[in-house]
């Protein structure tokens, strides 16, 4: 299984309706899915109102996914198309601060990747540092787990196998490799550090 | 290994696609009702993010609230069972009264009181035309009388199917004598009725 399968089986729940799965591909992906937006609208309110919008009718179509490709994908142009239509009922309303350009610019933004604003960027580079450090400050056999989870995509039976331990192992590991990387980035994040 | 703990693990486990459909039931039970573990369900998505692509967008959003209260109402208001059979009573009700006001006249005598004109001859049902009985004979005008109507005017009607019933008697008598003529040497039967038929005292009086 792979962590797309973990999309695949919460689209299957969502699709059935329930709402706390729909929920943990939410918080996955708000995030990037903002950033997207973000391209497209620069005020960070309509942001948020749009990228709450592309979920929403994510949900509701959310039983036309056959899974043909990744979930993300769907979301993303779905989300774009939210984007977009956000910007264009924006150009007709009167007095509006949108221009030509910004739909134009709007056009070219699904080539590119989703990056986040200058704040996110600092933000994402201070994490990333912080990330950094956690795991290289874990336990070897812990570290060795996570890296052939994360960077090498592993199963945790290939990773068990490589290991020469059970799999109940690997994934205690992962975990407690996991755990000790978010204390220190829920640390970060709330200002502790 | 706690309850609680035993969740963020099998949290990890779902992340990778390596929990079986019963664990991942029971994480989703877990994080609608524990902040923490949705909480660290976001951040770990970060750090993944973060380990694979060395960048992280938008870190502060947060929309997944909104999204899921917006779209618990909006199934409330349209998915709900008893939504659905309240409307379902209400299409049913307005066709049936619907249908009652289209198919009675507007000048039907079921919006005003109806009596029979004629004393024992129709039967009043609400929502009928009342209709006198005919014995085979073409029916008779005698429908959304009302029961202002005079003794009078009860009495000449009544006084006319009583003029009616004669001739229609008279008139089978009739036929049936010339019938029993064709068919029997002795025409006995005729007899029998001729007085009737011939026009004195017949048994309806």
């Amino acid at each position: 299984m792979t962590a797309s399968e973990t999309d695949q089986q919460l689209v299957q729940r969502a699709q059935r309706g329930d709402l706390r799965a729909f929920d943990l591909l939410v918080l996955k992906y708000q995030g990037r899915i903002a950033a997207l937006v973000g391209r497209y609208v620069s005020d960070s309110s309509e942001v948020e109102d749009v990228t709450q919008e592309a979920f929403i009718r994510a949900y509701r179509a959310i039983d036309k996914f056959r899974g043909d490709s990744a979930f993300y994908t769907w979301l993303y142009r779905i989300a774009a198309n939210a984007a977009k239509n956000y910007l264009v009922s924006r150009l007709r309303r009167p007095g509006a601060d949108a221009t030509i350009e910004d739909a134009e610019v709007g056009q070219q933004v699904e080539l590119l990747v989703d990056v986040g604003t200058p704040e996110a960027v600092a933000m994402g580079e201070e994490l990333a540092a912080v990330v950094e450090d956690a795991l290289a400050a874990l336990p070897e056999e812990l570290r060795a787990a996570l890296i052939l989870r994360e960077f090498e995509g592993l199963s945790y039976d290939d990773i068990a196998a490589v290991l020469d331990c059970p799999v109940g192992t690997v994934r205690s590991r992962i975990f407690r490799a996991r755990e000790a990387i978010d204390q220190r980035v829920k640390q970060q994040m709330s200002g502790d550090s | 290994m706690t309850a609680n703990e035993r969740d963020f693990e099998t949290l990890s486990a779902v992340m990778d696609g390596e929990a079986g459909e019963l664990e991942l039931r029971r994480v989703l039970d877990s994080t609608s009702s524990d902040p923490a573990l949705r909480a660290t369900w976001r951040r770990q998505q970060m750090v993944r993010e973060l380990l694979q692509t060395r960048s992280i967008s938008q870190p502060n959003i947060e929309v997944s609230s909104a999204v899921t209260e917006a779209l618990t109402s909006g199934k409330n208001a349209l998915r709900n069972p008893l939504w659905s059979m309240a409307v379902a009573a209400s299409v049913t009700m307005a066709v049936v009264l619907g249908g009652q006001q289209l198919l009675v006249p507007k000048n039907s005598v079921m919006q005003r009181a109806v009596v029979s004109d004629v004393v024992g001859g129709v039967v009043s049902v609400l929502g009928a035309q009342p209709v006198q009985a005919s014995l085979g004979a073409r029916s008779l005008p005698v429908a959304g009388r009302q029961v202002d109507s005079t003794d009078n005017e009860r009495r000449e009607v009544a006084a006319m199917y009583e003029r009616l019933a004669q001739d229609r008697y008279r008139n089978l008598g009739r036929r049936h004598a010339s019938a029993a003529a064709q068919t029997h040497p002795a025409p006995y039967i005729f007899y029998v009725r001729a007085p009737a038929a011939s026009g004195e005292k017949s048994p309806l009086q």
